[in-house]
């Protein structure tokens, strides 16, 4: 069979990785010890590569609820809602999430991903206009193409070039979807949300917002950064994620619009995809209850951010952004940070290889993802680890 | 706006990303196929364009741009959509 011409690019990327002989985007934890602890080829190894910010996948009571699913209910639900029938934990699932939010309802999709997909999708559509961040999340940018509406960039986290590219649609800029995230996967860094609020209210337009990454993390109820700044009533639509701070699998839209019920079935990506198993709802509604609550979480997960971020500050280390459960390392150079990388999983570090172009700036970053399930002691031996590369001056 | 003197304007405008490549830019260049030029120096270019003819250019268009001529039809009718 010949070679399909559209993987040049991915396969090429695969030979150069094979030409050094690390590979980091195949990388198999052959044990999951704890939240924060794995065995990689045979090394224990601290796990600051996941999205485990609160430690919640080996919450004992998360656990107790999904065996009790899925000795009650079974291994998955072998089909789409909308055509083999809710269980009723879907729903009950979505309506913790409007009452956790304030909202009038809530929409469960399959994962993250699936979720802005499908509410981008089914939100606008040919002809319509979509403004999102220039540093969006994939899922961002692959639910406007399913969409198939004009999609417009602005300058990353920049709210004037937003307004005026607003100002350039006249008229049609009332009916413009706008998107931007919380915190960003990347560098860790926040949106100025008030701002965007402002522009969103100055054209009468319609506001999402990502908040997979600081759901759970920010504010004094875990709600995210619209709760920080105070304007959960003014964004029209939250979208999140179950694999991040409530350590599972899913995602899910919250909003006030009265069309809520109406969108999930003009929106493919839930339409036409397996629900979620019971025991992954089950866990997740627990999770939920406890993310509430977890307030001394979120101040151990801030104060590991903290003590990593001056850690690797002192160090010499050019960071992302402000202390944050994303700490993420500017390398610059792809192969020294490849190696880098290699060098901490040698060490017993595991974090992220982030690359471009998934990077913003062309810069490759070593992004740690800090965990309130941390002890201070691995915050140190994570330290300690990327200390001993041998391109520190300190 | 006139096609002829978008194409100018976006020659000089693309020139910078194409350093190193031995190629007299004129209308029916590549921009990616001749000039080389990545998906992130694209969305550079992009932003340099919108900055230059203070326009939006909506990022599903560029599927149909292959040559520095269809780019500068797609400024053209960004603007027109702006005005």
């Amino acid at each position: 069979m010949k070679e399909n011409p559209r993987l040049k690019a991915v396969r090429a990327v695969r030979q150069e990785l094979a030409a050094v002989g690390i590979d980091p985007f195949g990388v198999q934890i052959d044990q999951i010890v704890s939240p924060t602890e794995g065995i990689i080829d045979g090394r224990p190894t601290i796990l600051a590569g996941t999205n485990n910010y609160l430690g919640m996948t080996f919450d004992a009571d998360c656990i107790a609820s999904a065996r009790e699913a899925l000795e009650s209910s079974g291994t998955g639900t072998t089909g789409s809602r909308m055509a083999n029938g809710s269980y009723a934990s879907h729903r009950e699932l979505e309506l913790d999430l409007a009452r956790f939010y304030g909202k009038r309802d809530a929409i469960v999709f399959s994962t993250g991903y699936q979720a802005n997909l499908g509410m981008i999708s089914a939100l606008a559509g040919p002809g319509d206009t979509v403004m999102i961040d220039a540093d969006s999340h994939a899922s961002i940018y692959d639910g406007c193409t399913l969409a198939g509406a004009n999609t417009i960039r602005f300058r990353h986290n920049d709210a004037d070039d937003l307004a005026k590219r607003m100002r350039r649609l006249g008229d049609g800029a009332a009916d413009a979807l706008i998107i931007v995230e919380g915190v960003y996967s990347m560098l860790g860094d926040r949106a100025p949300l008030r701002e965007f609020v402002r522009v969103k209210k100055e054209f009468g337009a319609t506001l999402l917002v990502d908040e997979a990454h600081s759901m759970g993390v920010l504010g004094e109820k875990g709600q995210g950064l619209a709760e920080v700044d105070g304007v959960l009533a003014d964004v029209d639509f939250v979208v999140g994620t179950f694999s991040k701070s409530l350590g599972n699998t899913g995602g899910f839209c919250v909003g006030d619009s009265a069309d809520m019920d109406v969108l999930r079935y003009a929106s493919r990506p839930y339409v036409f995809t397996a629900s979620l198993a019971p025991a992954t709802i089950a866990a997740t509604r627990t999770a939920l209850r406890k993310l509430e609550k977890a307030t001394d979480l979120r101040k151990r997960l801030q104060a590991n951010a903290e003590r990593l971020h001056a850690g690797l500050s002192a160090l010499g280390f050019r960071l992302g952004a402000a202390p944050n459960a994303v700490v993420a390392v500017l390398v610059g150079d792809k192969l020294e940070a490849l190696r880098f990388w290699d060098h901490l999983l040698k060490h017993g570090v595991y974090v992220n290889l982030m690359v471009p172009p998934a990077t913003p700036g062309n810069e490759s970053l070593l992004r740690c993802s800090v965990s309130a399930a941390h002890t201070p002691e691995q915050i140190d031996a994570i330290c300690a680890a990327f200390g001993s590369w041998p391109g520190v001056k300190a | 706006m006139n096609h002829q003197d978008v194409v100018a304007q976006l020659i000089e405008l693309v020139t910078p990303f194409a350093e190193g490549r031995p190629v007299v830019i004129t209308e029916n260049t590549g921009i990616t196929s001749e000039l080389g030029l990545d998906s992130l120096k694209v969305m550079d270019l992009v932003v340099a364009v919108e900055d230059e003819f203070d326009i939006s250019v909506p990022i599903n268009a560029l599927a149909e741009v292959r040559t520095v001529g269809d780019f500068a039809s797609l400024i053209q009718k960004s603007a027109g959509e702006n005005a």
